[in-house]
Order: C-alpha cells, then structure tokens, then sequence
C-alpha cells in the first residue's frame, strides 16, 4: 500500500509554505518587541511573561476553556441523538435533514447572532412568549446563558455532522450479529454503535472545541463584552491596539495548551478505536 | 421497536429544528421591517430588498462570495480525500505531524491566520484579490474535509483494499471503486463544512483579498456604523435559493430512480 | 405575494435602467482617462458613511470607476497600508491621521486642484492634527456624549452629574458603556478633571479605579455598534454615544436626549487624505473636491447623521425643523474649553488598552 502514501507529498508541501511559514512570523512576533514602525527585532519573553503573570489574563484563559468546554459537552449529548435519529432514518429523508441543519449555517454570523439578540431580549420573543405563561420576563441577553447558546447554536451543526457521518453506512450486520447473540438494544447500542462512532464524535469535538476557545463574536455580542474570553483579548491586540507582539503571544500560548488537550483527546480515541475493532 | 421510538424521535426533530430555524425566520420577519433596526419591528416594507438589487457592490460581493465558496470547496474536498486517503496509510509519525498542523488553521483565532497570510502574502509582494482570497479559503478549508474523512477511513477494513488488489484492480479502481464509496458520507459532510466555512468567513477574507473584491461577510462586518437590513433581504433570498435547490436535489434523486430502474432492470 | 413579486422586479429594473444612463453634460471615460491617466479610483472608508447616491454621481459626472473598500477601525486600516495596499483616498480619524503623517504615509495635498475649500466651516478648520489642511480635507466631525431617556433620567440630574451618572447607582444595571480603551478612559480622564491625552502614571491609576468602580458597582454592558439598534429599542437608560449615532437614536426614539457633559468631551474629526502611494493622486483631488461641493456634502450629512464639515450645509441642517434642528445631537459643541482631541499615542493606548481589558474582565 505504500503507492499511496506518496498522495500526502503535494499537501505536505502545500502546508509547509501556505501554514507553516506563516505561522513561523507568528511566532516570530511572540518572541519579539518591535518599536513602532521600523523592523528592528529584538528577542524577549516579556509578551508571555506578561500574560502569565497576571492573574486576570489568567482568569480570561480558564474562562474561555470552561466554556468552551460546556459548549462542547452540550454540543455531543445534543448532536448525538439527534445525529442518531437522523441516521436511522431513509436515504432521501437523510440527506434532507443533514442540508436542513446545515442551512442556517450558510447564513452570515454576525446576522444570526443579531437575530437572537433580538430573541433573548427583555422585551424579546422569547420573553413575549414566556409572558403568555405568565413567566419573566427573564433576563438572558448578557449572561451566561446567552453566550452558551449562541456557541452551541453556531457550533452544534459541525457535531451533528460528524456523528452522524460516522453512523451513515456502518455496518448493519454488526447490529444483526449482537442481536442475534441475545444483546438487548441498549447493549448494543453501547457495545457496537457507540464504540464505532467514537472517532466521528472526536472530530466533532475537535470541530466545537477548537474554535469555541477563540469565538470572538458571539461573547462581544450576547455577552454584552463583560465575558471578555481569550478570542476578544487576542482580536483587540491586532484590531484596536496594534500590540501584535503581544497577541502572537498570548494566541501560542493557547495554541499550546489546545495542542495538549487535543493530543489526550485523541489518545482516547486511539484506544477506543481499539476497543471496537477487538 | 421502531414504531415505539419514531413518536419521540419526531418530537426530537422538530425541536431541534425549530431550534435551527428561529432566529433565520426572525431574519427573514425584519428583513420586511420597514425601519433600520434589526431588533424592533415597525411596519412591512421592501425598500431593503430594492435597495439590495440596487446596490451594484452587494451584489458583486455575493458573485465573489460563491465563486470563492465554491472553488474553494471543490477544491478542498478533492485534495483532503486524496491526502486523508494517502495519510492513512502513511507512517504514524507522518499522521501525526500533519493532524497538528491541520489543527492550527482551526484553532487559531481567524485573527492571527489573517495577519500570518497577510504578512505572507506582502512579502511575497503579489496582488491581492480573488486569487490570494482563494489560496487562503483553501488553506482553511481543507483541514475540515481532512477531519471529516479521517475517521470514516480510521473505521473502514485495512484488508478491503488488499481483498481488490488481489482481485486484479489497480490501485486507481481500488481507490475510486472501493474506498471512496466507502468515506462517501465523510467527503460529503467535508464538503459541507468547507463550504459554510469559506461562505461566512470574514477576517481571513478581509485581509486577503484587495482591489475591491469583497465578499458578503467583509460588507457586512464593514458596515460599521450599522448593520443595514439590506443583509437580512440577502440572507432571505439565500435562504429562498438553497431551498429551492434543495428541493430540486431532492426531486432528481427519484426521478433518476425510476429512470434507471426502467432502462436498466438487471442491478 | 405578486405585489412583492412585481415591486422586486421593478426595483431590479430600475437598477438595470439606472446603470445603463448616462447624463448628459457629464465627463466620457476616455476624457477621463486622458485627464487623470486613469479612470479608476480606490477608496478606503468606514462602512454605511456615505449618502445614498454620492459615490454614483460622482461616477456619473467625471466617467469614471470608484472602487470601494471599507474598514471597521482605524486599526484595521493602519494594518493593511503596513501590509503595503494601495489606495488613491482614505479617510481615517484625527489621531490616526497624525500617525500616518509622522509614518511618512501621506502625501501633500495640492490646493490649486481643490477650489472647493473654501466652503469649509470654521469649526473644522485649523484642527490640531494638521491646522492648515497640508495634509487632510475634514469629511465628518462630531462628538462623543450621553444618550438617555428622558422618561426615566432627570435632564438635570444629567446636568448635575455629567460623567459621574455613569457611576451613580440609582442607575445600576442601566447604562451602555461604549467599548474601546479610548473613549472610556476619555470619560474617566475627563470625570476627574484630567486631559484625555495625559501620560501621568498616578492619572491614569486614578482614571483605572474610577472605570473599576464603575464596573464593580453599575453592572454595565459594553457594546460598540449594536447600541445604536439598542438605543432605539429603548433597552436601557443611559449609553455613551458618537453625536452621529445619537442623531440616529434621537430621530427614532424621541424619548431619548443627548447631552455633552460640563467636564468635557471628545471632539473628532474623520478626514480624507491621499496616500503617498496612490496610483491616481489627480482623480483623488477631485474626488475631495468633490465632496466638498453643496450637493455631496448635503447628501452624506442627511442619510449618515454626521455633522458636515460644509459651511451651508451644516448651518442648514441644524437650523432647518424639517431637517436636524430639533435633534440635539446633531451639532457638535464648538471651542469649548474643556473639550479635546485626541493625539497619536502609540505606547498610551497599548498601556490604556491592558487596562481596559483588565477592567472588564474582572468580574
């Protein structure tokens, strides 16, 4: 099988010159103080040294990985069901219910998370609606709440997707063989299905996680900017600022403790994938 | 056992997608608003879809915008499946080099791609336009078609493709007859990913592209005094188009169906 | 349902009928082309800040093409011209605009190709950031102040407590912050009696806990455009507002006033410049003095908000009922002692900038 493997050259190539070179400038401005305009490098660990040290960037990192951790975990014990159930499903009403979620995606960010601004508040539809039930009006817009539901609104397409890919065409005669061994639905469900689709629900998460942690948008707006997560820190950097040191800075370091998580989740993976083929 | 679970199943579904749909039918509702605000309603109009149609740049941008989106995912989707295919029989560290540095471009804030390609490309000292924008929708997109293909490959029987090479197939019709039938699912959600990613993207785009090329995302996020609702007609005749489309998709499968179950009765 | 069908396709046809015109009077491309080398011009300007049909006329009127770039911040600009794109006109902020001078990124303008600039109004002249217009031609100005509810804030208690509102606790949970390090420090500075352009440590210490305190006890929610729309929903009491906007707030909301706080304010002015890369600098003079005609002037000022920097136009917009002399917020406070500008500060607003971001994310 070795023909195949020169298939990967061209892309490795692709990425050595279109993301790691670039990269390699990222990295450069990390590690550098720039005067104003003029190019004289001068190498420091004053940008990381800065983050690390101070215990309100500190809070900002944990923030934004707890909730980009809670957005995940939403995303997978919803995305799974109903991943699920559409994959149960026929081909035609399958492939229907897959473009119907990936639709509102197709739609601009910034218009769809405008809109639920206009859902969650006070004098909003939701709160219309929760009215008629002589409920609230409650607050949502600029909490919690509503920053995690705009992540999972946004992100939970992506898990849907995934799962369901990895439940799309699996072997039914796996299925047939644990009913046939007298294994009760549950059983199999848990012994065959959801080992099989461990490796979908990983790119899922890597799917939500990954860009959860730098949402940039969706805190600044539903948020109402108090949810300052490690994304609106890092953009303000580059966009107001202009202390792109600085934010090179703080983006590898989240880079590297993504890079971490990811490598555990993935070994997880591995040894699941195992598991199901034993 | 089926019929007991589809009353709940139904239920699930259509909350789910009653999820999805609120705030594209709240868009689709204020873009007939007859005032600017896109939070409170004050009258039926279509002045924001005359003055869509009469703003040559919204226009253009959505001719960019597909162009690109779909360029790009076409692009994209081939290269992932062929690298996915290629990586997964390649040594692990090979696999796991590349995962990581596919994992930069999602991981990323758009931000720091977006100066990293924009310090890139002005060192090469290039024109910026629709072609540097394209280079880099295919550098971030194709990261997610690997995602969704790895694992439906990860899954897929290593002796599959030894059984057809025994049989006498090349490995060209072992790839084209055996694998890819088999990941189809991934490379179809791939694609479907690659596609949304490129159609929303705005900061990578932005600091890409020149010379007047814009996408939708770039005017939208431009508009920074306010957000005309001009975006919220757009969205309504995106929304009205891929339905439609989708209909017909729908449609053909069928009538193809019985095409072929007339014409070729032997399967 | 075939109503809207029919107005869609009249609109589309009236788009088609519209492209296709051609006035009489007006330049051809190829004169043109022969006038200027080029008849294409690149611009680079916020987003949604121009009249409705300026740019059209003006493509109309010279035969020529403008191709239009917009930015969201000065900052996203400053990026892209570092990056080396090139752009015949841009129009940034007065601070941004001393940046670009000092970075040797501008070129003179020539004044013999700009007779328009006499209908300038007295109040944009001589501004700090290049007082003989060497370098710039005003495009808007404007302030930055308060907007709020006249049903649910005493006009005099807003009279009393100008900035400190923002920290009076009978209004906890009702106030929108406008989030950049620039314009709340700007309060800050001026709530306790400082520049907005001071470097002194022991000030800008003071002006750090005032914004804490403010964060600590009033709850606030810090917005940038959305509070327009927010505004006008009426969602809270208070908001910190450019005067442009406010005028926006103020002609659809009419509970809502606008008002200038005692201790001073921010006055700003967005100008239009040349690059000193620009490819057509002949058709940018033209497209300055374009805007500085009565016809231009009035149309960007009545669809944006903004107050003109046209001598007529803005006599007339804030004198005439039918126009903006009843919005207060219309016209900018002009000379007034306490009111500055703000000065190009790199090191102050990366400092400013952490503080900012520390004072919000500490909750």
């Amino acid at each position: 099988m070795k023909q195949f493997r020169s298939m990967t050259y061209p892309y490795v190539l692709w990425i050595s010159v279109m993301i790691i070179v670039p990269m390699l400038l990222i990295v450069l401005y990390a590690f550098t103080v720039s005067g104003n305009d003029v190019l004289t490098f001068q190498f420091t660990l004053e940008n990381f040294h800065r983050f690390i040290t101070d215990s309100v960037f500190r809070a900002v990192l944990w923030r934004s990985l707890l909730i980009a951790v809670i957005t995940t975990l939403i995303c997978v014990l919803l995305g799974y069901p109903i991943a699920y159930i559409i994959a149960q499903m026929g081909e035609h009403a399958n492939t229907v219910m897959i473009l119907l979620i990936t639709m509102p995606t197709w739609v601009n960010m910034l218009v769809r998370t405008y809109a639920w601004m206009g859902i969650l508040q006070d004098e909003g539809v939701l709160n219309s609606l929760l009215g008629v039930f002589g409920i609230g009006p409650v607050q949502m817009i600029h909490t919690s709440f509503a920053v995690i539901l705009g992540m999972v609104y946004n992100f939970i397409p992506f898990m849907i997707l995934q799962i369901h890919t990895s439940l799309a065409k699996m072997d039914k005669s796996l299925l047939n063989a644990a009913n046939d061994l007298g294994a009760n639905p549950v059983q199999a469900f848990l012994r065959v299905t959801l080992p099989l689709s461990v490796p979908g629900i990983i790119s899922g998460i890597t799917l939500v996680f990954l860009p959860a942690v730098s949402s940039f948008f969706i805190p600044k707006l539903l948020g109402g900017g108090q949810y300052v997560l490690v994304g609106n820190i890092i953009e303000t950097q580059f966009l107001t600022t202009g202390d792109w040191n600085f934010g090179s800075a703080i983006s590898m370091i989240m880079a590297l403790i993504i890079m971490l998580s990811m490598y555990l989740t993935r070994k997880v993976d591995v040894s699941a994938a195992s598991n199901g083929k034993e | 056992m089926k019929k007991k679970s589809s009353l709940l199943s139904r239920i699930v579904l259509v909350l789910t997608l009653l999820f999805f749909y609120l705030p594209i039918l709240y868009i689709i509702v204020f873009s007939f608003n007859d005032s600017r605000s896109l939070t409170k309603f004050s009258g039926f109009s279509l002045r924001w879809y005359e003055k869509m149609f009469a703003d040559p740049t919204m226009m253009e941008a959505v001719m960019y915008t597909v162009i690109v989106a779909v360029l790009a995912t076409a692009i994209s989707t081939i290269v992932g499946t062929i690298t996915a295919i290629g990586l997964s029989k390649s040594r692990r560290a090979v696999q796991l080099l590349v995962e990581r540095v596919n994992d930069l471009p999602v991981m990323n804030p758009d931000i720091v791609t977006a100066i990293s390609l924009l310090m890139f490309f002005s060192v090469l000292a290039v024109r910026k336009g629709l072609g540097t924008m394209l280079l880099a929708h295919i550098m971030f997109c194709i990261p997610y078609v690997m995602l969704s293909i790895t694992p439906k490959l990860r899954s897929l029987d290593p002796n599959l493709i030894d059984a057809a090479l025994d049989l006498g197939a090349t490995p060209f019709q072992a790839l084209t007859r055996v694998i890819v039938p088999q990941i189809r699912p991934g490379i179809i959600s791939g694609a479907l990913i690659a596609f949304t990613m490129s159609f929303d993207d705005f900061v990578i785009s932005y600091f890409t592209t020149g010379n007047g090329v814009n996408n939708i995302s770039i005017l939208v996020y431009t508009m920074s005094k306010r957000v005309n609702p001009s975006i919220n007609a757009l969205s309504t005749i995106v929304i009205l188009l891929i339905t439609l489309t989708l209909g017909i998709v729908n449609i053909v499968p069928v009538l193809r169906e019985k095409w072929s179950a007339k014409n070729q009765p032997v399967k | 349902m075939k109503k809207a069908l029919v107005l869609l396709l009249l609109a589309l046809s009236l788009c088609l009928v519209g492209c296709g015109a051609k006035p009489s009077g007006a330049q051809s491309e190829a004169e043109a082309i022969e006038k200027y080398g080029s008849a294409v011009l690149k611009v680079y300007m916020p987003g949604e800040y121009l009249g409705e049909n300026v740019i059209q006329n003006f493509e109309k009127q010279f035969g020529v093409k403008v191709i239009m770039e917009n930015f969201d911040s000065n900052e996203m600009m400053y990026t892209k011209l570092q990056a080396g794109d090139s752009y015949d006109v841009l129009i940034p902020s007065d601070y941004m605009i001393e940046r670009l001078i000092k970075g040797d990124y501008l070129q003179p303008l020539d004044h013999s190709l700009l007779p328009n600039l006499g209908n300038l109004a007295d109040a944009v002249r001589n501004m700090d950031y290049d007082p003989d217009n060497t370098w710039s031609v005003p495009y808007f100005w404007g302030s930055v102040g308060l907007v709020y509810n006249t049903e649910n804030v005493d006009p005099k208690v807003m009279e009393a407590e100008g900035w400190e509102i923002l920290r009076d606790t009978d209004y906890a949970g009702q106030i929108y912050i406008y989030d950049s390090e620039r314009d709340s420090f700007m309060m800050a500075f001026k709530a306790l009696g400082y520049s907005m352009n001071t470097d002194n440590s022991d000030e800008i210490q003071a002006a750090y806990e005032w914004l804490r305190e403010m964060n600590q006890t009033m709850d606030p929610i810090y917005v940038t455009d959305e509070v327009i729309d927010s505004m006008i929903g009426g969602y809270k009491d208070i908001a910190v507002v450019y005067s442009g906007d406010a005028t926006v707030i103020l002609d659809e909301n009419e509970d809502m006033g606008f008002f200038m706080p005692n201790e001073g304010t921010n006055i700003w002015c967005d100008a239009m410049v040349i690059p000193a890369n620009a490819e057509n600098p002949l058709l940018a003079h033209e497209f300055i003095n374009y805007f500085l005609t009565y016809e231009a002037a009035f149309d960007n000022s009545e669809t944006v908000g903004y107050a003109s920097p046209h001598a007529q136009v803005l006599e007339e917009m804030s004198t005439q009922e039918d126009l903006y002399a009843e919005n207060e917020a219309y016209l900018p406070r002009s000379n007034y002692k306490n009111d500055e500008m703000f000065h190009d500060n790199v090191v102050l607003q990366k400092e400013l900038s952490q503080l900012w971001i520390k004072v919000k994310a500490e909750k």
